[in-house]
Formats: C-alpha cells, sequence, structure tokens
C-alpha cells in the first residue's frame, strides 16, 4: 500500500555512490539531466541508457527495486507516448491512416525517444541522489552548494533545516496515516470502494486525526529545539563536515568524459556510413 | 475446546523481497476461547502487534489461515469488513481515532457503518459509553477536550459499540494512572462475562497478566514461547525471566523467602495469593 511507494526513498549500503560526497552527486545528477536533454539521436540515447545501467551496477541496488520506482508513471508515460504518436506530424507519407488519424515515422520516434528520456531521467537521478543519499546528507549537501547565497541574505539554513524536517518525518506521516487507517478500518470505515463523494467524506476521519496529532507533533519539535537552544545558524559547527575526496574527482572526471562523449554523439553521426532507408529513420533529428 | 478464534500455521513477512524483509511471525498456532480472558505478552518486537493485525483482517498472513468459527477470514476478502465487526480491536493509543465534533458521535461512527437505524445506535453508544466508564454529561462534548484517560476510555467505547464477539486490545492501559488502569482492564472480565465474548489482552505487565487474564501466550522472537493458563504460566517464572521478561514483582518476593527455605503454596502470582500463602504458612509455623 502506501509504504510500496519507493520513488524517493533512501536504501542504506556501502557502494561507492553510496560514499560519495553529496555535493558531488547533487552536481553530477545534474549534469546528467543536463546529458538527457542532450541527448537526440539513438546512439547517444543508447549511450545514456548504458550509463543509467552502469550506474545502477555500480551502486549495488537490485534492478527490480530501481523499475519499481517507474511503476507509478508508466501509465502517464503511455499516455503522453500515445498523444505524441498521433500529433506528431511530418514530411512524406504517413505510416498509418485512418481517417483524420495519421501517424508519421517522426510521431514514432518523438514517442519513442520521450519515454526512453523520463525513464532514464527518473532511473539516474534517483541511483544518484534519492536512493543512495540519506535525507540528512541530501540537505546537507544542498546547503553547501547554496550557501555562497547567504551572502546576498538567503536564509539558506533556515530553508535547509525546514527541508530536513520535513523529510525526516516523512515516513513518521505514513506510519501515523497507516496507524489511523487500520484504526478506522476497525471500526469499519471503507477508504476503498463507493462513490467519488462517499471516498472523500471516508477521509474525514483520517485526516482530522492526522492533522491533529501533527500540529501536536510541530509544537512539541519547536518546543524541544528550543530546550535545546536552538537559534539557527549562528555559530553552529558541523559534526560531519564535507569534504571532497580523491573518488569525488575520479567520478567528475568519469562524468566528464562521459558527457564529452555524449555531446560528440550528438553532432557526429551525419558523416557516418550508413546507407539505406535505415539512416534516415536511425538518425532523424528530433 | 470452545474456541471462537483459531491460527493455524500463521506466518507474516515485512517487506517481503526487499532489503527490508523481516520475518514477524513464524508458525503460529493459537485458539482463543469464548468467555475468556487471554493475555498476550511478549518483548518489544516478539510479534505482538502483528499477530493483532491479522486477528480482524487488517493484514492477511504471508502464509497460515485465520479461523473465525471455523470459517478462514480470507475465503472472501471483499466482506473483510464483517470480520471487522465481529473481532473487534482497540489498537495502541486509541485515542487517536478518535475525530468527531462529540463523543456521542465518535462512539456512534462504528455502529453507524454497521447500517444500524437510529434508536439502535442511540442504544449501543449508550451502553458502550457506560461500559466504558464515560458519563452521560461528556458525551455531548468534543472528544478534543477530554483528559487522557477519558480520551481513551472513549475510543474504547467506539469499539464496543460494535458488540464484537472477540474483543481485542493493544495494550489498553499503557499511559495511564494506576486507578485508569485498574478500571479498564477490570470492566474487561464484566464485558468476557456478559457477552460470552472471548477477550485478548495484548499488555507488558506480569501483574495484570496474572490479575486479570484466564490463559496466557508468551510470544518470543515470533513464535509461541508457551501459552497455559495463568496458573500453569507463572508457576514456571523462571522460564519467563530467561527470555527476558518481568516476573510479577510478587514473585520475586516468593523466590526470595524461597531462598530461605521458606517453601510457599498456592496461587503465587497475585498479592492475593501470596498473602494468603504466607498466613497458611504462618500457622502451619505456629502449630
Amino acid at each position: 500500500m502506501i509504504s510500496d511507494i519507493t520513488l524517493g526513498q533512501f536504501f542504506p549500503g556501502y557502494s561507492p555512490i553510496h560514499k560519495l560526497d553529496p555535493r558531488t552527486k547533487i552536481i553530477l545528477a545534474t549534469a546528467f539531466i543536463v546529458a538527457v536533454f542532450m541527448a537526440n539521436n539513438p546512439v547517444s540515447f543508447l549511450l545514456l541508457t548504458l550509463g543509467a545501467l552502469v550506474l545502477v551496477a555500480v551502486s549495488r541496488l537490485s534492478f527490480k527495486v530501481v523499475f519499481k520506482g517507474i511503476k507509478p508513471i508508466i501509465l502517464i508515460l503511455l499516455f503522453t507516448a500515445l498523444i505524441n504518436v498521433f500529433m506528431t506530424s511530418g514530411e512524406g507519407t504517413p505510416l498509418f491512416e485512418l481517417g483524420i488519424i495519421k501517424i508519421y515515422t517522426e510521431g514514432i520516434v518523438r514517442a519513442v525517444f520521450m519515454a526512453v528520456r523520463v525513464v532514464i531521467l527518473i532511473i539516474g537521478t534517483s541511483v544518484l541522489l534519492t536512493y543512495t543519499t540519506s535525507p540528512i546528507s541530501l540537505t546537507d549537501g544542498i546547503e553547501s552548494l547554496l550557501s555562497p547565497l547567504k551572502k546576498i541574505g538567503v536564509p539558506v539554513h533556515t530553508f535547509a533545516m525546514m527541508m530536513s524536517i520535513a523529510l525526516r518525518f516523512i515516513p513518521t506521516l505514513v506510519e501515523e496515516t497507516e496507524k489511523i487507517m487500520n484504526a478506522q478500518k476497525s471500526r469499519g470505515a471503507d477508504f476503498t470502494s463507493g462513490s467519488l463523494v462517499n471516498r472523500a467524506k471516508a477521509l474525514i476521519p483520517l485526516l482530522i486525526p492526522l492533522f491533529v496529532s501533527s500540529f501536536k507533533r510541530a509544537e512539541e519539535l519547536a518546543t524541544a529545539m528550543e530546550c535545546r537552544c536552538y537559534r539557527g545558524d549562528k555559530n553552529r559547527t558541523k559534526l560531519v563536515k564535507l569534504e571532497y575526496k580523491g573518488r569525488d574527482i575520479l567520478w567528475f572526471l568519469i562524468f566528464a568524459a562521459a558527457l564529452a562523449i555524449l555531446i560528440l554523439t550528438t553532432v557526429l553521426p551525419y558523416n557516418l556510413d550508413i546507407s539505406g532507408q535505415i539512416y534516415e529513420i536511425v538518425f532523424y533529428q528530433i | 475446546m470452545n474456541s471462537i478464534l483459531e491460527l493455524k500455521d500463521v506466518s507474516y513477512v515485512y517487506s517481503k523481497g526487499t532489503p527490508f524483509e523481516k520475518v514477524a511471525l513464524d508458525k503460529v498456532n493459537i485458539a482463543f476461547e469464548k468467555g475468556k480472558i487471554t493475555g498476550l505478552i511478549g518483548h518489544t518486537g516478539s510479534g505482538k502487534s502483528t499477530l493483532v493485525g491479522l486477528l480482524n483482517g487488517l493484514n492477511k498472513p504471508t502464509e497460515g489461515t485465520v479461523f473465525l468459527d471455523g470459517v478462514d477470514i480470507w475465503e472472501k476478502p471483499k466482506e473483510i469488513s464483517r470480520v471487522r465487526y465481529r473481532v473487534g480491536l482497540v489498537m495502541q493509543y486509541p485515542e487517536y481515532q478518535l475525530f468527531d465534533e462529540t463523543v456521542r458521535e465518535d462512539i456512534a461512527f462504528a455502529p453507524k457503518n454497521l447500517g444500524l437505524d437510529d434508536v439502535e445506535i442511540e442504544a449501543r453508544v449508550r451502553d458502550a459509553a457506560s461500559f466504558a466508564g464515560i458519563g452521560e454529561e461528556l458525551l455531548d462534548k468534543s472528544p478534543f477536550d477530554l483528559s487522557g484517560g477519558q480520551k481513551r476510555r472513549a475510543a474504547i467505547a467506539g469499539i464496543i459499540a460494535m458488540r464484537p464477539d472477540v474483543l481485542v486490545l493493544d495494550e489498553p492501559a499503557a499511559g495511564l494512572d494506576p486507578r485508569g488502569r485498574s478500571e479498564i482492564l477490570g470492566s474487561l472480565r464484566k464485558y468476557a462475562d456478559d457477552s460470552s465474548a472471548s477477550v485478548i489482552l495484548v499488555s507488558h505487565s506480569m501483574e495484570d497478566m496474572a490479575h486479570y487474564c484466564d490463559n496466557v501466550v508468551v510470544m518470543a522472537d515470533g513464535r509461541i514461547h508457551s501459552s497455559g493458563t495463568v496458573d500453569e504460566i507463572f508457576s514456571v517464572a523462571e522460564k519467563l525471566s530467561k527470555i527476558g521478561l518481568d516476573v510479577p514483582s510478587v514473585s520475586k518476593i516468593v523466590s526470595a523467602l524461597a531462598a530461605r527455605g521458606i517453601d510457599l503454596k498456592g496461587k503465587l502470582y497475585t498479592v492475593e495469593g501470596v498473602k494468603d500463602a504466607i498466613l497458611e504458612y504462618i500457622k502451619e509455623v505456629n502449630k
């Protein structure tokens, strides 16, 4: 049920990716996103897919877990892909024609590229960040990367603290929701059937206790923080200081090389000597 | 045997197939009898709460079967809510489930879901409230204005209003003062007798077990460590301390006396029993 959602869940481990500095991972993930949007032909997409698979393998996460994260978006993905297939008009004769529906090669190519792009995007960023980085070190990384903004008066520390508190309480809230759901189910509440109106009404016995306890918890947390003299980031030192190590530099170099190769593939293929129609379809630029 | 709820070879595994996989229950067999109070005791993480969730069909056993009146409760998964009406479950800290505007409305939530008519609902609310020790004057208050103990009782009344054949309570007295404790636990005997229901009481407290239960089931590491009547279980109290459970305080007095060569006889796990045994012993010595 609720606990089946893996998107955005941290899996503890000791793989090379787990050990990287969170800042490195944030920067690499950004580079990965850029790469995903630069890819525009089969060769570059193949490279990207390969890269994503290597990342999964290096992270030592099971492929099953990683693909489970994609499950929730499959429907949306299919829908967008279909719209792309039907709505894209191209040159030449359509592959298929039925009344106003015309399917062009370009549409299919575009739909496939779009789907592959989104899937790889999710796999790459979740393996680099959410699956392998604990929420705490993730916020540490963000805070450190954004710290230059402090000079112009942006309360970076406060934002980071808010974010880590929010992340910290997601599992608690999920647990609490399940508990209250179970309690109300034990009293015969039905959350899964009935008309839309009835289902919305059925949520009241869930939401009210959830709100009440969330407010209570927030207040308790604030009191507890004040009792320990928390006052923001002034004069505050860190228990774990972030430091770039040799492996971070190595990963930067590997990523830079991979990115360079990818950029090359986006420009070069037109000079490759592949004849026939396959060439036209395969190296069609979107 | 007059059993109503029975578990056969029940296992439960959390997050099967992920790195977090954990076997919480391992081939558990128990039967719960009508009109009896059964205590379920065990360490944190021994599988008590998991077991409780299986009894009324909140969770489905990974393996094995739960029988209610001889019928597999998961035979028709769509009708699982019927099982939930017959097996009333009071969860830990049940006051978190209160949500309605008045205590009356909140207690009426379950009977309303049952589809009863207004007259019957009103009667059940009154019954359940008086049973759980909620005074008339509290019924029209907001549940959020009650004290901790009153909230707990209102929540228990919300389950009792279903008039379940099996009443399961997970740590119903946790965090209450001694008086609230004895009031809530004491009313369970009345419920078991009046409606010949089976009451299942989950608790950490050996004193409560010894005092309020007929039978005791001891759990350890997801298995049944031992089970039997209160007499049987507490006569081998040392076995319990081996798996890290606390024996009733009076048992410590008894074993301290035994170490000094004073052997008492009788029910040596309740305060009354030990008192009688000591008086008996003094009589014997004076003869």
